[in-house]
């Protein structure tokens, strides 16, 4: 029993540290790319503000939505939370024998908030909602399955999808990549760029119809509940970077409470975060968004390469 | 260095290797294909340094000294200078869906490890999977040249070919006598100018594509 106490309290934890710090990595992102442009930027803590600035105001509805499309905010950003707390950030997994950090489960949730973000947009009826429900299901098509191939070519060394494990089993083997994990890390890298909305597959700064994917989903919400769907973009998107540095940078995981091994492991995903919006921050100031119709195209290189990460562990 | 850390190094930097060559193969403007190629040589030119150090062989030392001096800042440059000077455009046209040739890809690379299982004695212990990473590049290469319109694109895979070529040849068989390294890249090298001269001739005096020589007819 103390057991299991212990691994959802652990579980509670490190869900509500990826909610706290979610905005916070989108600041970072948006003030590393005002340096690349020579400006000044906003503060990083600007997000946090916006989402305050949200939960103040009222609600304004299109009179065509449905009673659901009330209900959508807080799906999306209880599925997203419920992700969030899958991923190993801070703790290997010790003792306890529920499956909280199962790899399909997570890829599933994340896919469940795609779908009803998709939902509420087609629900509100206006033109813009539509359209980027469409392209959005569209990338979301092309990113699961490479997502999917990428973490069981990950998983398959494991005999597991639990997550906790493989950061575990790879933190034991003191990161000791082969081929097949360098091909699952630049696919997993790829994927990063479209899951979180970045550059060359989206444009999260912009409002402009004709490139809009997710801000497009948006247009219809407001106040609080746009506020909760925020929320919830800037806590995936930290959900994804974790899960990049969970399967393949495993670094300082804590064992127990121990102000030391949290401490070190609080430190280690600091740096690791870091490392990957820097890399976010890099590839948005340096390519231009691709084309609607060339994303595939990037996206399938993304594909190929967890297609083959996988193929080499097989054969 | 010992053997087993000489196979992990090979075994990445094949991967590495797999990686540039995909990148070659799904790049949509001509720059980042002359990047991707010429950093796939400086990787190729780390796995012969590497292998040097493991074997002891002297020979692998120069030759990688000359792969990164010939194939990953001399060629590459080569083509840059080639691409200002035809003002062509630089977006890389395909005769086939971008997305069909890198399934092709992903068939070829599934094909090369599985052949590589009936090339047991082949194999030795340093390689790795350094057969099949070679084979694979050498296949890759030529569907680059097949696939794509642009002369300019055509060398950029026959480069990644003879890269592939090279990795088999040093993983395999542990380095080809000295002078026949150089004879190649001296050939690869006189190759590329002869082409570049062609396609900067081609351009100015009749200024079509090579695209369009398949339009002629006897």
């Amino acid at each position: 029993m103390d057991a299991i106490i212990a691994q959802v309290s652990r579980t509670l934890a490190q869900a509500v540290l990826l909610v706290a710090a979610g905005p916070l990595v989108t600041g970072i992102v948006q003030k590393g790319k005002a340096r690349l442009q020579c400006r000044a930027g906003a503060s990083v803590w600007q997000p946090y503000r916006d989402l305050l600035k949200l939960l103040r105001k009222g609600t304004v509805q299109s009179d065509t939505a449905s009673p659901f499309f009330r209900a959508v905010p807080v799906l999306v950003l209880a599925a997203t939370v419920t992700a969030a707390a899958l991923v190993p950030v801070l703790w290997t997994p010790g003792g306890g024998d529920l499956p909280f950090g199962d790899a399909i489960l997570l890829v599933a949730l994340l896919a469940l908030a795609r779908f009803l973000l998709a939902v509420g947009a087609l629900d509100a009826g206006g033109a813009f909602g539509g359209m980027g429900a469409s392209r959005e299901m569209t990338v979301g098509l092309l990113v699961e399955p490479a997502l999917m191939l990428s973490v069981f070519s990950v998983a398959v060394t494991g005999g597991t999808t639990e997550l906790g494990l493989l950061a575990a089993r790879r933190e034991a083997l003191a990161l000791s990549w082969t081929a097949p994990d360098l091909l699952a890390l630049f696919a997993m890298l790829i994927l990063t760029l479209a899951e979180t909305g970045r550059i060359p597959v989206d444009n999260p700064d912009t409002h402009l119809e004709l490139t809009m994917l997710h801000e497009g989903m948006l247009l219809e919400h407001s106040g609080p509940g746009l506020a909760c769907i925020v929320l919830a973009t800037h806590v995936k998107q930290l959900v994804i970077l974790s899960l990049v540095a969970a399967l393949f940078l495993p670094l300082g995981l804590a064992q127990g409470w121990g102000a030391a091994g949290l401490g070190l492991a609080l430190g280690a995903f600091a740096l690791k975060v870091l490392a990957l919006s820097g890399f976010l921050v890099l590839v948005e100031s340096s390519y231009a968004k691709l084309r609607f119709f060339r994303v595939p195209q990037f996206l399938g290189l993304g594909f190929v390469c967890a297609f083959l990460a996988l193929a080499l562990r097989v054969l | 260095m010992s053997v087993e850390l000489a196979t992990r190094l090979i075994d990445i930097l094949g991967g590495l290797l797999l990686f540039t060559m995909l990148l070659i193969l799904a790049a949509g403007q001509l720059f980042r294909a002359i990047y991707a190629v010429a950093a796939q040589a400086v990787f190729l030119g780390i796995a012969g340094a590497v292998l040097a150090a493991a074997t002891g062989n002297v020979d692998l030392w120069i030759i990688a000294g000359i792969t990164i001096v010939a194939k990953a800042v001399l060629l590459p440059w080569l083509l840059m200078v080639v691409v200002n000077r035809v003002h062509i455009s630089r977006e890389i046209e395909s005769v086939m869906p971008a997305s069909l040739t890198l399934i092709l890809a992903a068939g070829i690379v599934v094909l090369a490890f599985h052949l590589n299982a009936s090339l047991g004695p082949v194999r030795q212990a340093i390689t790795g999977n350094a057969l099949p990473v070679g084979v694979t590049l050498i296949l890759i290469g030529v569907l680059v040249m097949a696939s794509r319109r642009k002369a300019l694109v055509q060398m950029v895979g026959l480069f990644a070919s003879e890269n592939g070529i090279f990795f088999t040849a040093m993983a395999v068989s542990q380095g080809m006598p000295l002078i026949i390294e150089i004879g190649v890249i001296l050939d690869v090298v006189l190759g590329a100018l002869v082409m570049g001269i062609l396609v900067l001739r081609v351009r100015s005096s009749v200024d079509t594509d090579i695209a369009d020589l398949e339009d002629l007819r006897g």
